[in-house]
């Protein structure tokens, strides 16, 4: 295999994933808390219970990922 | 030093011909049927595992470029089982390397330990990459679920960190092993990866709403003296080793555990995970180290089994006793009547 192809790209994409991943520690802290939340209460983790903190994650990881790429 | 395909590099002196044919034993290859299922005296069937994906996975590991960055892990557990072979105050004129992959054990054994050496593997490019040492080796193509060799053979049976083990293969060690042979291997145990299954288990949940099975079980120590009991070995000894490793994040975890041939290959696996998941999972997985590192952790269960044989120490008959317990208190004293 030579040349950039869908395996290496993925790879790579898999490699910046933690660099990226570096820079929203705050979101992923604050997703963290609420599924904690969850897990030690009467309730049970259900679908979509920390939603919102997740799209405040993904969003967030996104731009990291846009502004590496500019 | 021999070529790691199957049967031709058998010698054929007379005392090897039984091993010879008994290789035709060995499943067919591609077209036998991958289904089938895996039965010995004692145990129901047992087929979790896809081996020939297994086979695929450990064959792509072994030719990468750096594969030997992923070695860490079995190169530090096969020292301790090569330790713990030293322990043991015997030469063996015969051993078998179980799954030796890159044949990291032998790195570690000198000939007044073993005085021959057969490594099997299910997969040949890591056969081929095996590393040299002293001892005189000889390579065998096959599974380890079917060992192709004669009852009674091997003096010594070791492994390098199997990640499945189950009664079957344990029963087939305990075939080819001389009464009075002892069995030394490495196995991972039940805490193996917890945090990277809790972190996946919850962010699955919490995502897609279930969740399926991305790490295999591995064996409790407490199941593992029942194991190794039920396949007939005697005199058992097991100890644990926790190693944690620390890696970047939770990518790099994963992209090791491929490097080091251990992907998921159970036949219930789900072939897809959502990168939404795994962002997820990278934010659950707990433990983080303050330099932004965490930890994955690896219980390493070491385990040794002898074949009985009349020579082994037996418990000692009911009432065969010479000396009382009321004894013990006067140990600290001078006695006349004291029996030694």
């Amino acid at each position: 295999m030579s040349g950039s192809n869908v395996w290496s790209r993925s790879r790579e994409k898999i490699r910046l994933f933690s660099e990226l991943f570096a820079q929203c520690s705050g979101e992923a802290a604050a997703y963290g808390k609420c599924v904690a939340a969850t897990t030690t209460g009467r309730q049970e983790l259900k679908k979509d219970m920390c939603a919102k903190e997740f799209e405040a994650l993904k969003t967030c990881f996104t731009n990291a990922g846009k502004k590496r790429a500019k | 030093m021999s070529s790691g395909a199957c049967v031709r590099v058998l010698p054929t002196s007379a005392g090897w011909r039984q091993v010879t044919s008994s290789c035709r034993r060995l499943p067919a290859g591609p077209s036998s049927d991958p289904r089938r299922g895996l039965s010995s005296p004692g145990s129901g069937t047992v087929n979790v595992f896809n081996r020939e994906m297994k086979k695929r996975q450990k064959n792509w590991a072994a030719s990468l470029q750096d594969s030997h960055q992923y070695d860490y892990l079995r190169d530090e557990v096969s020292s301790r089982v090569a330790d713990r072979i030293y322990d043991v105050a015997r030469t063996f004129p015969l051993a078998l390397d179980i799954g030796a992959g890159k044949s990291h054990i032998a790195g570690h054994l000198s000939k007044e330990m073993v005085e021959r050496l057969f490594l099997t593997d299910i997969s040949e490019a890591s056969l081929k990459q095996r590393k040299l040492s002293e001892i005189p080796t000889h390579c065998v193509l096959a599974d380890e679920e079917f060992l192709p060799f004669k009852e009674n053979t091997f003096d010594l049976v070791v492994s390098s960190l199997r990640w499945v083990v189950h009664v079957a293969i344990l029963s087939q060690i305990h075939q080819v092993l001389k009464p009075d042979g002892v069995f030394i291997g490495a196995m991972v145990g039940g805490e193996t990866l917890y945090e990277l299954r809790c972190s996946l288990q919850l962010a699955e949940t919490e995502r897609e709403g279930g969740f399926s099975p991305h790490i295999s079980p591995y064996t409790a120590v407490t199941d593992l003296g029942n194991l190794l009991g039920q396949a007939g070995f005697s005199m058992l000894t097991v100890d644990v080793d926790d190693v944690q490793v620390h890696y970047p994040g939770i990518m790099e975890v994963m992209t090791d555990l491929q490097g080091m041939g251990e992907s998921n290959c159970a036949w219930n696996r789900r072939p897809l995970l959502h990168r939404d998941t795994v962002l997820a999972a990278a934010a659950l997985y707990k433990g983080g180290g303050g330099d932004g590192s965490i930890p994955a952790t690896f219980q390493i269960l070491y385990m040794i089994g002898w074949k009985p044989h009349e020579s082994q120490a037996k418990p000692a008959k009911r009432g065969s006793a010479t000396v009382s317990f009321v004894d013990l208190s006067k140990i600290g004293q001078p006695s006349h009547s004291h029996q030694s």
